[in-house]
């Protein structure tokens, strides 16, 4: 285990934080309208960008490994796609249409980074992709059967499926297939006819709470989520579920780091391993 | 300052109701006559466990199977009420070693109820209550009182 490495980079809370592909730079909001990125310098990490293009709270950053872009979501309603300029070293925000009248809460790029997906409080996520003819980026509503604000997004690795956690106290797994751009994705465990909006399932852990957080295994043929009642949960495709009860306070962020092993955090301050022994979870 | 007043989520078609958060444990909800009808002789059951001494199945007896539902309140009255009775039957120093003896789901019922009986200190103990929390806090962990809170299938 490599041991923690501990930056103050700024005396707020962080609200969302990305990598890059090799960890050299990082994404975060400082709690503002503003997105900044450091960049590993020896033993501390040094300002390089602002990007100030939003109105209000930043509330989702992610970069996409492989292609270098960063797509950031706020309170204002808009999702901004940034470019890197290697010629004039400057990042180039692109205003993404997602026809939302709600914060944005959450985004995240799907694995072959061609689409993302932003969470909102309009009880829709935004399914975003480039649409080559008008050059821009535009966006078809996942609407069904939603009825609050959507907090978390997860994406399958077929780039189909994606997952959300909401505040109606459900996690569910939709279709996100978009005509054009992904190609007919092989059957999966959650079905092999998946028209956009598919419901291929819906969870709960039976008392309530916000979903906070919703994850794929690795292989995407588990889903687990974590609650506000400090429960997380871990869902197949048929519906079977098991629930783990926790004697702490609830998880905010879930990792899979095998499909047997979970790593979750929350506002208990320490990072929790749960494993999978062939009893249960 | 009337505005005030106004109820401006019924402007609101897409309103969520709070029956619809309601997950009912087999899918259906128990109407209040039959909820109030099970408690009474649950009620019965836990007085004569009580009489014979048997204090750990009484508690399990009462806290069994809540009336949760929406419009099911007199029976969630007197189930609180039985719970009540037992827990101040029980002796103090023989909590702790009573809620090792209760499985998870118990013991997050058992302090629903610990909740919902100091929230009318009028009517019940809540020295008493209080000796509870603290002893079911130490085996159940924050986690417990963290999804009372959040549970939408109150007693």
């Amino acid at each position: 285990m490599s041991p923690t490495e501990i930056h103050q980079l700024n005396f707020g809370p962080i609200t969302a934080h990305a990598f890059n592909k090799d960890r050299t730079q990082v994404a975060v909001c400082p709690n503002n309208n503003e997105v900044q990125i450091y960049t590993k310098a020896g033993k501390g990490w040094n300002l390089i960008h602002t990007l100030a293009e939003h109105d209000k709270l930043v509330t989702g950053i992610d970069w996409a490994p492989e292609s270098n872009r960063l797509v950031t979501s706020s309170q204002d309603r808009n999702t901004y796609v940034w470019n890197f300029d290697t010629e004039t070293n400057e990042w180039k925000p692109t205003l993404v249409l997602l026809r939302i009248n709600r914060a944005a809460t959450f985004v995240r790029w799907s694995p072959h980074e061609n689409k993302f997906a932003v969470a909102s409080g309009a009880r829709v996520i935004a399914v975003c992709y480039f649409d080559e003819e008008h050059n821009w980026w535009t966006s078809k509503h996942l609407k069904k059967p939603i009825r609050s604000t959507v907090l978390s997004l997860d994406w399958h690795p077929n780039n189909v499926l994606l997952a959300a956690g909401s505040a109606d106290f459900k996690a569910r797994v939709f279709s996100a297939f978009i005509k054009g751009v992904d190609q007919k994705p092989p059957p999966t465990a959650w079905g092999d006819k998946l028209p956009f909006n598919t419901i291929c399932g819906e969870f709960s852990n039976g008392s309530g709470g916000w979903i906070h957080c919703v994850a794929f295994s690795p292989s995407g043929d588990a889903l687990a989520f974590s609650g506000h009642d400090s429960v997380i949960s871990i869902a197949y495709p048929g519906g079977a579920i098991q629930s783990v009860g926790l004697t702490s306070l609830p998880y905010l962020s879930l990792i899979w780091t095998s499909e047997k092993n979970i790593i979750a955090a929350g506002y208990d301050f320490t990072p929790v391993l749960f494993e999978n022994t062939n009893e249960g979870w | 300052m009337s505005f005030r007043s106004f109820d401006i989520d019924s402007l609101d078609e897409d309103i969520l109701a709070q029956d619809e958060l309601f997950v009912f444990s087999n899918g259906v909800e128990i109407t209040p006559e039959n909820a109030s009808k099970h408690v009474k002789t649950k009620g019965i059951e836990v007085r004569n466990q009580l009489t014979r001494g048997d204090t750990a199945n009484a508690l399990i007896t009462a806290i069994e199977s809540p009336p949760y539902g929406v419009h099911t309140i007199d029976a969630k009255d007197q189930n609180t009420k039985i719970v009540m009775d037992v827990l101040n039957s029980i002796k103090a120093t023989d909590i702790p070693s009573l809620v090792k003896l209760l499985s998870r789901e118990q013991q997050d019922i058992l302090m629903k109820y610990i909740y919902r009986g100091m929230s009318s200190p009028d009517l019940y103990n809540s020295t008493v209550l209080l000796n509870w929390h603290e002893k079911l806090t130490e085996v159940a962990g924050v986690g417990c009182i963290v999804r009372v809170i959040t549970d939408r299938k109150t007693v």
